[in-house]
């Protein structure tokens, strides 16, 4: 067996095939290939309350992020107007287009950051790792088209993700992106600067009785959502906000003003939705089959 | 001497015509620049994990810039390390090993200048597209798909089906000569050779598309293991020892020792290597069957090796002295050494009592830095030092530097090993004891510490071997093969 052809065919060709037809072909016609994976659009019929969420903190980037219902106003008109006003309504339909698209973008970055270095998906059913994070994996869970390519992943530098979705909040992940030792002193996580814009903000001054009671300085102050483009813009949105509340709050209305600040962008939104969708997703069991 | 034990070849005598014909049938040029890209990819890689490394205590430099973001610049290390630096390497050596064992030459020297160009291109186009967010979810095939994942949404130069074309032409390049070989029968490199070149091109073609385009979840999974596997085992193995059987024989100037141990050893590789690669994947949702099957053949592999290394050991057996006074040797058994230990290393801890504690730790690398330093980049070193004076036919600049690169870099790889795998430890006690996750990564940090002074000592040896490589070819200083002789009282 040491010439030229039988080397190609027995070695080249026949080892390669049989071990590809026992360890991928054979686990993909048992898995994969006996159910028809789940697409992203079915995936994302079920539009998690963090997505939602995200529209109420971030409503500038987000609806231009996902503009898919919104042209009911122009993003000029939209500046100002609360984030809960139903002119800013969207169907059904335009939530789960955004969340499609969120969810595939979210995916996109996750990849292409190479969290997935340093992040499992999956669960095993030892090391206690059911105690830790929760119900150990299986094939099923991953038969959608978020896992093609398949992100389980091969080091767990940081935790494992697969339940990640709905653990945390939306402003635990945005404080995290920006600079995770914030949050997790001494964490190793790489900063995602990139997942923020630069913007102006309202912002609102706490009240002093409170600044007294609590120890806090009389400066403390904390942003009202939204993060507009332009200085113009947030003084607009200021205007319409003092406008909007009545007489005996004037005072409230003097503790508002205009500061530069920043907010997640389309990619920060997306990942945002990405990581509050693991493991919210199972597929329904197989109905039994009669006997 | 039997032909099937020889490679064909012999040191080199300056008057004999047999061995000037054997020598115009290389391409020196080529050699040379492979090598010397080659080499550069290494140092640029290798600074690419030092600085990973940083990021593991803290002091990443550049983590406000998007494109040298620590994630990014982890595929970065890992891709220019196989594709700039070993694929260029192991095809300078070709270069070398092909036309001298068949006596034929390449199919062109033309196509050579083509695919030397071509390669560097997509090694750039590989580490350009990975910094700027192109990179593809294929552990060490990180290479762009050029695609949108999982899509056909092109958004950028669709790298992977460029190196698949890369290797069809690398494959008329090599082939060629081994299919019109003057001799009648092949000797062990060669079918080494001529089934790695096979294996490349089916593995590569394999782990660039089903996953991302047909397979989804535990069949991906599978998939993607069996990619990381078949690139490892079926192409770097095969070239790695391909050249081996070619190199040893001749730099001992001994036959191999034992041909039906040759014979055991390519076989068992080519049946047992390939049905390895759900291992990546162990105790996951892939089903149970697939993955004992695949605990079971890594457990055979080591019988491959076993036979491979005693070979080896047998053909230096009276010429021992050889690991003291040639350096390219010794770069050649010390990574033997490491072989056999990684891949002892794979019988245990692909059990799945040791896959419990060791998976997803820093065991990992600590095994990967072994394999791919330890045994298939020394054995490149011992390549290139034996094979540098005599392609520019430069005496070296400074001996002694190439002690150090040796020193320095066994040293530093000892270092990183040990260390990583004693992380892999205590990571895997902690996982399973739930300690809270920032204790474990605190209680990693003193390791990353270590394993970053073990990576400075390697790059260190490389800086200096490189500016040795660099001042010899420029500094003209005529050759004496003599000098690299083998034999007891050499300098
Ligand atoms: C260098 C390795 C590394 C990379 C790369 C990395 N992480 Fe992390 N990640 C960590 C570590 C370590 C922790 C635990 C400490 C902490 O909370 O920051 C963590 C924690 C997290 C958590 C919190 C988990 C929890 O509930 O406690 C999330 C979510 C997360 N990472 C997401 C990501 C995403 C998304 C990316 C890619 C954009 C990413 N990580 C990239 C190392 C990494
Ligand atoms: C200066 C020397 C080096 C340093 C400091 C270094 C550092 C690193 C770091 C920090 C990682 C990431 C590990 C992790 O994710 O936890 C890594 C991974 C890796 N490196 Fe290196 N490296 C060096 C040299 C090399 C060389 C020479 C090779 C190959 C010839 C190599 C091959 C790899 C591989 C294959 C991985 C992936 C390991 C895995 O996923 O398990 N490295 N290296």
């Amino acid at each position: 067996m040491d010439r030229f052809g039988s080397i190609i065919t027995a070695a080249g060709l026949g080892c390669f095939a049989f071990a590809f037809v026992l360890s991928s072909l054979y686990p993909w016609m048992i898995t994969g290939g006996s159910k028809p994976e789940t697409n992203i659009a079915v995936l994302a019929q079920d539009v998690s309350p963090e997505f939602r969420d995200l529209k109420a903190r971030w409503p500038v980037a987000f609806d231009a992020a996902y503009p898919q219902g919104v042209d009911a106003l122009t993003m000029q008109q939209l500046v100002g107007v609360s984030p809960d006003d139903a002119r800013r309504g969207r169907s059904e339909a335009a939530w789960e287009a955004s969340y499609a698209q969120a969810l595939r973008d979210g995916r996109d970055s996750y990849i292409s950051e190479g969290c997935w270095h340093c992040h499992s998906q999956y669960v095993r059913p030892v090391s206690n790792e059911d105690q830790r994070w929760g119900p150990v994996s299986v094939w099923e869970q991953d038969n959608n088209s978020l896992q093609r390519p398949m992100l389980w992943g091969t080091r767990r530098v940081g935790p494992d993700l697969t339940y990640e979705g709905g653990l945390r909040s939306n402003d635990w992940h945005a404080a995290h992106f920006w600079r995770p030792s914030e949050v997790s002193p001494g964490s190793v996580m790489p900063r995602y600067p990139w997942f923020f814009r630069e913007g102006w903000q309202v912002r609102r001054r706490i009240d002093p009785e409170i600044a007294e009671r609590t120890g806090l300085s009389g400066d403390t102050s904390y942003a009202l959502p939204g993060v507009y483009d332009s200085q113009a813009e947030a003084e607009a949105a200021l205007q319409s906000t003092r406008d909007s509340l009545p007489n005996s709050l004037a005072a409230e209305s003097e503790r508002l003003f205009v500061e530069q600040g920043k907010g997640l962008n389309h990619r920060g939104l997306s990942m945002l939705a990405y990581i509050q969708w693991l493991g919210t997703w199972m597929p329904e069991p197989e109905p039994e089959a009669e006997s | 001497m039997s032909t099937v034990d020889m490679p064909f070849d012999d040191a080199p005598r300056a008057a004999d015509s047999a061995e000037t014909r054997a020598d115009e049938l290389v391409h020196k040029q080529l050699i040379k620049w492979h090598f010397s890209f080659g080499v550069a990819f290494l140092l640029t890689s290798m600074t690419a994990g030092f600085l990973v490394s940083l990021n593991f205590l803290n002091l990443y430099p550049f983590e406000n810039i998007e494109w040298l973001n620590a994630g990014r610049m982890r595929f970065l290390h890992t891709n220019e390390v196989a594709y700039g630096f070993l694929v260029n390497c192991f095809v300078g050596a070709l270069y070398y090993a092909i036309p001298r064992m068949t006596g034929k030459p390449v199919f062109s020297k033309k196509l050579g200048y083509l695919i030397f160009f071509v390669w560097q291109f997509l090694v750039l186009a590989t580490s350009l597209g990975q910094l700027f967010g192109f990179a593809q979810a294929l552990e060490w095939g990180e290479t762009p798909t050029g695609f949108r994942p999982g899509s056909w949404d092109l958004e950028y130069i669709p790298v992977d089906f460029l190196i698949e074309l890369g290797a069809v032409l690398v494959a008329l390049q090599f082939l060629t000569p081994l299919a019109r070989s003057i001799h009648k029968k092949m000797y062990v490199s060669q079918w080494y050779l001529t089934a790695g070149i096979i294996w490349l091109i089916l593995t590569y073609v394999m782990g660039n598309t089903l996953p991302e385009w047909s397979m989804p979840g535990a069949s991906g999974a599978a998939t993607v293991g069996l990619f990381i596997h078949d690139l490892v085992g079926l192409f770097v193995t095969p070239m790695g020892w391909g050249l081996m059987y070619f190199f040893v024989p001749i730099i001992l100037r001994t036959p191999v020792w034992s041909h039906a141990l040759s014979v055991i050893g390519f076989w068992a590789l080519a049946f047992f290597y390939p049905l390895n690669g759900v291992h990546h994947f162990l105790l996951s949702s892939i089903p149970m069957s697939v993955q004992y099957g695949a605990v079971i053949s890594t457990m055979a592999v080591e019988i491959v090796v076993t036979t491979v290394i005693v070979n080896f050991f047998g053909t230096m057996w009276g010429k021992g002295y050889a690991l003291r006074t040639n350096l390219p040797i010794r770069w050649f058994y010390t990574g033997m050494i490491f072989y056999f230990l990684t891949c002892l290393q794979c019988a245990f801890h692909t059990s799945l009592a040791m896959q419990k504690v060791i998976h997803f730790t820093d065991w990992v690398p600590g095994h990967a830095h072994l394999v791919m330093l330890g045994v298939f980049a020394f054995w490149i070193f011992g390549m290139i030092t034996w094979l540098w004076p005599r392609i520019t036919g430069n005496e070296w600049h400074n001996r002694r530097l190439n002690q150090w690169q040796y020193w320095l870099t066994l040293i530093g790889l000892l270092i990183m090993f040990i260390d990583l795998t004693a992380a892999g430890l205590v990571h895997g006690a902690m996982l399973d004891n739930l300690s809270p996750w920032m204790s474990m990564v605190e209680a990693l940090k003193p390791y990353w510490g270590v394993r970053t002074f073990a990576g400075g000592l390697i790059l260190t040896g490389q800086v200096l071997w490189s500016y040795n490589l660099w001042k010899t070819a420029r500094t003209p200083k005529p050759y004496d093969y003599r000098v690299d002789l083998v034999q007891p009282e050499a300098s």
